[in-house]
């Protein structure tokens, strides 16, 4: 059996300390964890851009579907419409604040690929007072 | 070229992987599977590339000098030729066949005496008396296998306390 050098062995344990904590760090950060916030909804501004889409498809009703989506994972309903800002931007008001992690949730859906051709970045995403 | 190539699948391997890592920081799922499918790709991709190179340095390394195996070669000792003899023999007369040929004659007038000696021995009259005899040892009883009911009735007589008896004759008087 060959033997191991002492150097190899401090950076496989280096490297195996490094691994622990980005997993602990990745657990920490994906964790749901709930706290009350005072507030009245939420606000949500996004741009969004469709490239490739079906010619029956428009712009405004694809950003509502990824958004009816997307509000479904924070169990939060709508206030009004959605609202066409201009022709890339849209708002929307949801009817209860959301928490640290339902924004990050939230927002992290909002910006992943939900529905083909189909680009949104979240421009603000605001607790209203 | 190799250089390029291993460069880009190494590149490849480490953004999928940071991407990986900063779409599920995110909540990005779909990204984070996208990327993790890339992480894959590249990964089985440099995986294959390293075992090749492995193989083709083990080639490389068992490939022999030409030179070297030409004079080993011119050099080996001659292999021993074990029918010189039949070579030789053949522009003669062929002692091989001879050989042959007679020993068969021998071996099928052998096989023929035995053969007569034992129709002799073995369908005899006094061989069959013989065989029956021995067979007496081993046959049946005249009466068979079932007690008759004498038998039976002899369980009772006093000092037959065999239990393996009176069960078997218990047996044969209730049939």
């Amino acid at each position: 059996m060959r033997k191991l050098k002492p150097v190899r062995i401090l950076l496989g344990l280096v490297g195996l300390g490094v691994g622990i904590v980005a997993v602990l760090a990745l657990r920490e950060a994906t964790l749901s964890t709930h706290q009350e916030v005072v507030g009245t909804g939420t606000e949500l501004i996004v741009s969004a851009k469709t490239k490739g889409g079906e010619k029956s498809q428009r712009l405004p009703e694809m950003v509502e579907a990824q958004l009816l989506t997307c509000r479904l994972e924070v169990s939060s309903d709508f206030d009004g419409p959605i609202e066409r800002l201009d022709s890339k931007r849209f708002r929307a008001v949801l009817d209860s604040a959301l928490d640290d992690t339902n924004r990050r949730q939230f927002r992290g859906c909002v910006d992943d690929f939900i529905i083909d051709h189909l680009q949104v970045n979240v421009v603000e995403l605001n607790v209203i007072p | 070229m190799k250089i390029i190539a291993w460069l880009a699948g190494i590149g490849t391997l480490l953004m999928s992987a940071l991407y990986m890592v900063v779409s599920l920081n995110r909540w990005e799922w779909n990204r984070a599977l996208f990327f993790g499918l890339i992480l894959l790709i590249a990964e089985v991709a440099l995986a294959t590339g390293l075992v090749l190179r492995r193989l083709s340095r083990m080639e490389y390394r068992n490939r022999v000098d030409p030179a070297i195996a030409q004079i080993l070669r011119e050099t080996r000792p001659p292999s021993p030729d074990r029918f010189a003899w039949l070579r030789e023999q053949s522009r003669d007369l062929n002692v091989f066949i001879t050989f042959l040929i007679g020993g068969g004659v021998i071996l099928s007038g052998i096989a023929w005496l035995v053969d007569r000696v034992a129709s002799k021995t073995s369908a005899s009259p006094a061989g069959e008396q013989k065989l029956v005899r021995q067979l007496e040892a081993i046959s049946y009883p005249s009466g068979g296998l079932i007690v008759d009911d004498v038998t039976v009735l002899a369980q009772e007589v006093p000092g037959a306390n065999d239990e393996q008896i009176r069960r078997l004759l218990r047996r044969a008087g209730s049939l």
